[in-house]
């Protein structure tokens, strides 16, 4: 119904096309707004009734209006009474239609009137038949021009005329709507009218309209963006003649400018002196070239050339020999690898035939790439070093050539409890005392190895030190806060009697006031200790015991600090004494210089040298290891090894610096014990790693010249037990040859 | 009193700058700095420390020198720079206002630069500037096979194009062409000009797409250089060799392919000057005649034309030659007769060769169609040789296929066998020989005409090894073939002549085995490693090791001797060189394991 409806509208408009041209071209600013929306209103309410929601545009009416409104001015009067007629019959069609639909006025026709020339309204006669009459049809709801949403949560939408509700109608559900959309075909076209509270289809106005506002055009379909020119105040005849101001005229209206003359005929002037050269041709794109190395070039050094790149090798080659093909692993490595990461930025390929090669895709990157080195990496000069690398080993006389030194071992003196801490030679040399942890003193031949005699102490031994002197016999050890002097059997009578004089005298000389205790034992045989020194309570085990080289004083060190570690015990006045009231660090050791009245003492971090006639501190050796372990003084004493913890051994020339000469390190494990030979030119060192490292050392008397240090023999042999190697090495004097004392709880002695 | 020293006065935190505070020192943009940089060759220093020339912050920064900057500051270029700033400026409020005449005119008026004096900057004397065309060469070679696109234009690539063209052309002009190399990446030519070695990249003909990671605006400055550089450097190559520069192009000929035919050099009329100042450099002097002689010579050299050439008792048929194409060295008319030789130029410069310049000469090649004709024309005409292509390849061919003189066609086919064959073709085809486009790469680089079976049409080719060789101590591959050669010869006459054998052995095989002969433990447990990883079986690698060892065995007890003394006497060493030593000793090993892996 709808549609036909539709078509039926779109005709009649057709056909009524002429009448709005005859009043537009006579009133043509009214015409556009009023006529055809009337007309439309009528179709409007042809279709469904009650509308003016939208307003209504004719667009097609319009455009043809416009093609033909030029052509059709003079013909309308004539045409006009047959049109009339037809449209007289057309428009009862549609007035019925709308009367029925609606029951609203007619739609008013304007004509222009044959007696007054004027313009009139003529409304269509009502025929009183059963069309017209719209009492018998649904009544659309007449709730006024109310807004809805003042009813939005009312069950009703308003009141009729009569003041009763209007309900809201059901509008069915979701099902319903989507039903009627597919049985409706129309139903794209039609849109919810909330007056209505129904759907209703939309007319092909409102459909061209909705369209023209998707398009972004103008959505009055009347408009007429060419209008012809209305000329009010312009062209013929309307001229402005009277001048706005009455303000004489200016010169320049006339006059030429003089400065705008100055400025063109500067110009002038120079193009005729060539100053200017007008379309001067270009400088040939700067493709002009000429030979600049011409003349000398400056005393500038040049810049240094960039670094080339590296010539490609034969695994670059598009047919390389097999080998250079990576294997199947060598490629996933290479492809998985970051590009950064690849020692080459390729992967060796082989083609059979040069065409068959295809191109480097990484062309324009590498490129792009060694452009990138050229100006933004910092570059370096390297000196190549093309030298053998041996030839950075120092030329050193050979071992062979500086013998004897100890070179193996030739025998062994085990101890059976604990490990061998102490070991010591006597000064003739045929005697070795050596103890251990468990308290184990035994006294052996050097030569043989036989224990001639073996003692056993309560508590650990700490140190054990032969007397240098040769007239007398006896060595000092150090236990558990006491020094045990010993007497070996079997001396001769002469000296054995010197001894006991020196150790246990028959006549004391005169007590000293002192915290330490003197005892001696005369009635005791060889197993007691002849004398005994007491040192104060809670000192702990001495460590480490430095005989003056006249044999008369003793100085030592033991592990607690706190109570004075170190203290210097004169045998021939019975008196100990502490030479220092208070030392920075714990003392480690403590050497006698072989000559001169001066004494050392080995902190943790600081070697200091004292005077000990003077009184005063000499000078402080800083071998800069931690910690110091040991040390000994070269038999010239001008020379002090300092060997640490931390691997280090350093090399000292007192008369040269403080600090050290030479700083070696060749150990793995830290070093323990180093001595030098007292008449050889040797030294040992003994480590935890379980080795000996023998050197030859050789101090030139001219101050010119560098000690010559060669390492000649390393010796291997004890075990290394509970990270510990060897503990102690001691030369034998007159002799190249070696004892140590071991973790592994055993004494060895090495014979060149 | 001394005046007190300030920080940040003196010393690294003033010699030094970072690249904001240069930036902001030359007031331009990043971009216009890194210009500048790549022009003038100022790159960032690495300062000795960085926490000093930083002014005390740790910061990671780009250093340059201070004096660098300094003289960035007063470049002309960075006056045109900052002038094209304010010209774009202009333009674009121009353009924006619709004003075409002014922004037509300011674009008439745009800013340029040259870059000349940076070039004599740059590069003091010629030869600097020779040593240091390698990059350019690339360069050129690589844009004058690139398609044009918005960032690239077509007058750039042109121009690239144009200087590929002459620079090939001075090469075969002046035989200078030594070493080629057919790489995975793009063919490797090295030439000696004026005594400096040069080597350029030229990839396969192939269109190249620049990928996205570059930045095109780099190249584009770095091209902008080269070009400049390669102009003068061209121009002064022409010069000393008589030519004019730039050669005349023939657009006709350019057109229809004809490739660095489509260039005429043209000989400079007025020599004598030239040729003066040549002669004046040999330290021999030279008597009145001599000189006259030798300018005859050069004149005779330099302008061989076909009249010239055709009473010459030549040895090979020249009749192809165009006129145009005069660059294919003739021998002179003075060449049978004896003169005493006057060191000009030239012949200084020919002299050092190795490789003989005339290797070619004898032949004529035809080039089969799907080998590249650019390539070989190039690699022919340096090396004397006459040569010719289909008409597919490119007009211009001085030689047709059916040309009797044809001794050789480079052909990289596989072999198929023509039913239908005319008598004619079945001659000349078993007239001519047919080889593979190696052998002509081969032969150069042997600087001697190999066999031409084993790169005939179809044969498995031999390797192709780089004439640059590798770095010292590498693996050679040329070696292992003359050492089991050798032992296989030496096993066979066993008991006879066993102190050569093991002479030869040891002098091939102990270069190429240091590391297994070395005593050294660790070395072999890492050699053996290697080796495992390749995947060689135990025994192999046992039996190299044993046979390496067997040859070092008489130098064995005297240097097990030494071994623990050395030892030793590394304990002396200071930290220094004992870390260098170990430095060097790591790298030794390593070579060793890589030579290690080729062999095995």
């Amino acid at each position: 119904m709808a549609v036909s409806e539709v078509t039926n509208g779109r005709k009649k408009r057709k056909q009524a096309d002429a009448e709005p041209e005859v009043v537009k071209s006579t009133f043509p600013e009214t015409v556009g707004l009023e006529l055809p929306s009337d007309e439309e209103e009528g179709e409007d309410e042809s279709d469904d009734g009650e509308v003016e929601e939208f307003p209504e545009i004719d667009a097609r009416s319009d455009s043809e209006d416009d093609a033909e409104d030029g052509s059709d001015d003079e013909e309308e009067d004539e045409d006009e009474e047959d049109d009339e007629d037809e449209e007289d019959e057309e428009e009862d069609d549609s007035v019925s239609d709308s009367t029925s639909d609606a029951g609203v006025f007619p739609k008013p026709k304007t004509i222009v009137s044959d007696i007054t020339g004027q313009p009139k309204r003529v409304y269509p006669d009502i025929e009183p038949d059963y069309d017209s009459d719209s009492s018998t049809e649904d009544d659309p709801n007449r709730i006024g021009n109310v807004p809805l949403h003042w009813y939005d949560d009312m069950p009703h939408i308003g009141y009729n005329i009569n003041g009763r509700r209007v309900l809201r109608p059901a509008l069915g559900d979701e099902l319903d709507k989507f039903l009627s959309t597919v049985e409706d075909p129309q139903a794209w076209q039609s849109a919810f009218d909330k007056n209505a509270q129904m759907d209703k289809p939309l007319t092909g106005e409102e459909l061209d309209l909705i369209r023209r506002l998707q398009a972004g055009e103008n959505p009055d379909g009347d408009y007429n963006p060419y209008e012809p020119t209305v000329e009010w105040f312009t062209g013929k005849g309307k001229e402005e003649v009277m001048p706005l101001s009455a303000a004489p005229e200016p010169k320049r209206r006339w006059l030429a400018s003089k400065w705008e003359k100055k400025k063109i005929m500067k110009i002038v002037r120079a193009i005729r002196l060539g100053r200017i050269v007008p379309s001067k041709p270009k400088a040939t794109d700067g493709k002009h070239f000429y030979d600049i190395w011409t003349e000398a070039p400056s005393e500038h050094a040049p810049p240094l050339p960039a670094p080339k790149p590296s010539l490609p090798t034969h695994s670059e080659s598009y047919n390389p020999p097999a080998e250079y093909l990576p294997a199947e692993e060598e490629r996933k490595k290479w492809q998985e690898a970051e590009p950064e990461d690849r020692e080459q930025d390729y992967l060796p390929q082989k083609y059979s035939a040069l065409r068959l090669v295809p191109a480097y895709d990484r062309f324009i990157k590498e490129r792009f790439n060694r452009q990138l080195d050229l100006y933004l990496a910092p570059r370096i000069q390297r000196k190549k070093l093309n030298i053998d690398p041996e030839s950075l080993i120092p030329k050193l006389p050979s071992p062979s050539s500086l013998k004897p030194f100890p070179n193996y071992k030739s025998l062994k003196v085990a101890h059976t409890e604990g490990r061998t801490r102490c070991v010591s030679v006597s000064p003739d040399g045929s005697w070795v005392v050596s103890g251990d942890e468990g308290g184990n003193l035994i006294l052996w031949e050097v030569i043989v190895g036989r224990a001639v005699k073996r003692w056993k102490l309560d508590g650990k031994i700490g140190t054990v030190e032969w007397c240098p002197r040769t007239d007398v016999a006896f060595f000092v050890v150090g236990t558990e806060e006491k020094l045990q002097f010993f007497v070996p059997p079997n001396l001769p009578r002469a000296v054995l009697s010197l001894t006991q004089s020196i150790l246990a005298p028959a006549t004391l000389p005169p007590p000293t006031p002192s915290s330490i205790k003197w005892t001696s034992s005369f009635s005791s045989g060889e197993n007691e200790a002849l004398l005994t020194i007491e040192l104060s309570s809670g000192s702990g085990l001495p460590k480490q015991f430095a005989w003056h080289r006249k044999g008369d004083y003793l100085a030592s060190v033991s592990t607690n600090e706190s109570q004075g570690g170190v203290w210097v015990h004169q045998l021939s006045r019975r008196h100990s004494q502490a030479p220092f009231k208070k030392i920075k660090g714990t003392v480690q050791l403590v050497q006698f210089h072989p000559s001169k009245p001066h004494f050392f003492v080995a902190t943790q971090r600081y070697v200091r040298l004292y005077n000990l006639a003077e009184q005063k501190l000499l000078k402080t050796l800083m071998p800069g290891i931690r910690w110091i372990s040991s040390m000994d003084v070269h038999p010239s004493g001008d020379h002090v090894i300092v060997g640490g913890y931390d691997r280090k051994l350093c090399w000292f020339d007192l008369e040269l610096s403080d600090k050290p000469y030479k700083i070696l390190r060749y150990h793995t494990r830290a070093i323990r014990s180093l001595q030098f030979h007292p008449t050889y030119p040797l030294f040992a060192s003994s480590s935890d790693d379980g080795s000996i490292q023998i050197f030859h050392a050789r101090v030139y008397n001219d101050l010119m010249t560098d000690p010559l240090i060669v390492p000649l023999k390393i010796l291997r042999g004890h075990e290394v037990k509970d990270g510990l190697g060897v503990l102690q090495v001691k030369w034998v004097p007159r002799q190249p040859w070696l004892v140590s004392a071991g973790a592994d709880g055993s004494a060895m002695v090495w014979c060149s | 009193m001394a005046r007190l020293k300030q920080k940040g006065k003196s010393g690294a935190a003033k010699a030094y700058v970072t690249r904001s505070s240069a930036v902001k020192k030359l007031q331009c943009s990043l971009a216009d700095f890194r210009r500048l940089c790549i022009l003038k060759g100022i790159f960032p220093r690495e300062p000795k420390n960085k926490k000093r020339a930083n002014k005390g912050s740790t910061a990671p920064k780009t250093f340059y020198y201070s004096k660098d900057i300094a003289y960035l500051a007063h470049e002309p270029v960075l006056k045109k720079l900052r002038e094209h700033k304010a010209f774009a400026k202009k333009i674009s409020r121009a353009l924006g206002r619709g004003e075409w005449s002014t922004a037509k005119s300011l674009e008439e008026n745009k800013p340029t630069y040259r870059l000349d004096h940076i070039v004599k900057e740059r590069y003091p004397t010629f030869i600097d500037a020779l040593r240091d065309i390698d990059d350019a060469l690339c360069m050129i070679f690589l844009f004058a096979s690139l398609p044009s696109n918005p960032r690239v234009s077509p007058a750039l690539i042109t121009n690239c194009t144009r200087l590929a063209a002459e620079w090939q052309l001075y090469i075969m002009r002046s035989q200078a062409l030594r070493k080629v190399f057919l790489s995975i990446k793009g063919i490797y030519y090295q030439a000696e000009v004026m005594g400096q070695t040069i080597t350029w990249l030229v990839p396969y003909q192939f269109t190249q797409s620049i990928p996205t990671e570059v930045d095109v605006r780099v190249m584009l400055t770095f091209l902008e250089l080269y070009q400049t550089l390669l102009g003068f450097v061209f121009f002064r190559l022409y010069m000393d060799s008589g030519l004019s520069y730039p050669p005349a192009l023939d657009e006709a000929k350019d057109d229809s392919g004809a490739g660095v035919g489509a260039f005429t050099i043209k000989q400079v009329e007025n020599t004598g000057p030239i040729a003066d100042t040549r002669s004046a450099n040999p330290v021999k002097k030279a008597s009145g005649k001599e000189v006259r002689q030798a300018l005859k010579d050069i004149v005779t050299i330099s302008d061989t034309t076909n009249e010239t050439m055709e009473p010459m008792p030549s040895t090979e048929s020249v009749d192809g030659a165009d006129a145009d194409e005069d660059f294919v060295v003739q021998p002179s008319k003075t060449e049978g007769q004896t003169f005493p030789e006057l060191p000009t130029f030239r012949s200084l410069e020919i002299t050092p060769r190795q490789t003989s310049t005339t290797l070619f000469a004898p032949y004529t090649f035809f080039l089969s169609r799907e080998t590249s004709r650019s390539v070989f024309e190039f690699l022919v005409r340096s090396f004397g040789g006459q040569i010719g292509w289909p008409r597919s390849s490119g007009s211009g061919s001085p030689v047709s296929e059916d040309d009797p003189a044809i001794t050789h066609v480079i052909i990289d086919r596989p072999l198929v066998s023509k039913p239908n064959e005319t008598e004619e073709e079945r001659e000349r085809r078993i007239k001519r020989k047919y080889v593979q486009p190696q052998w002509v790469v081969d032969c150069i680089n042997a600087g001697r005409i190999l066999l031409e079976e084993p790169y005939a049409q179809g044969k498995t080719l031999p390797p192709h090894l780089s004439p640059f060789g590798d770095r010292l101590g590498a693996y050679d591959p040329a070696a292992p073939l003359l050492a089991t050669e050798a032992d296989e010869d030496a096993e066979m006459e066993e008991g006879e002549e066993s102190e050569m054998e093991e002479n030869v052995t040891e002098a091939n095989s102990g270069l190429s085995l240091p590391a297994i002969t070395a005593e050294d433990p660790e070395a072999l447990r890492a050699i053996e490693l290697q080796a495992e990883a390749a995947g060689l079986d135990y025994g192999t690698f046992d039996k190299q090791v044993k046979k390496s060892r067997k040859q070092s065995k008489d130098k064995a007890p005297a240097s097990e001797v030494n071994a623990d003394e050395q030892n030793m006497n590394k304990m002396m060493m200071s930290n220094r060189q004992k870390k260098l030593y170990e430095r060097m000793k790591y790298g030794e090993r390593n070579r060793a394991a890589q030579v290690c892996l080729l062999i095995l």
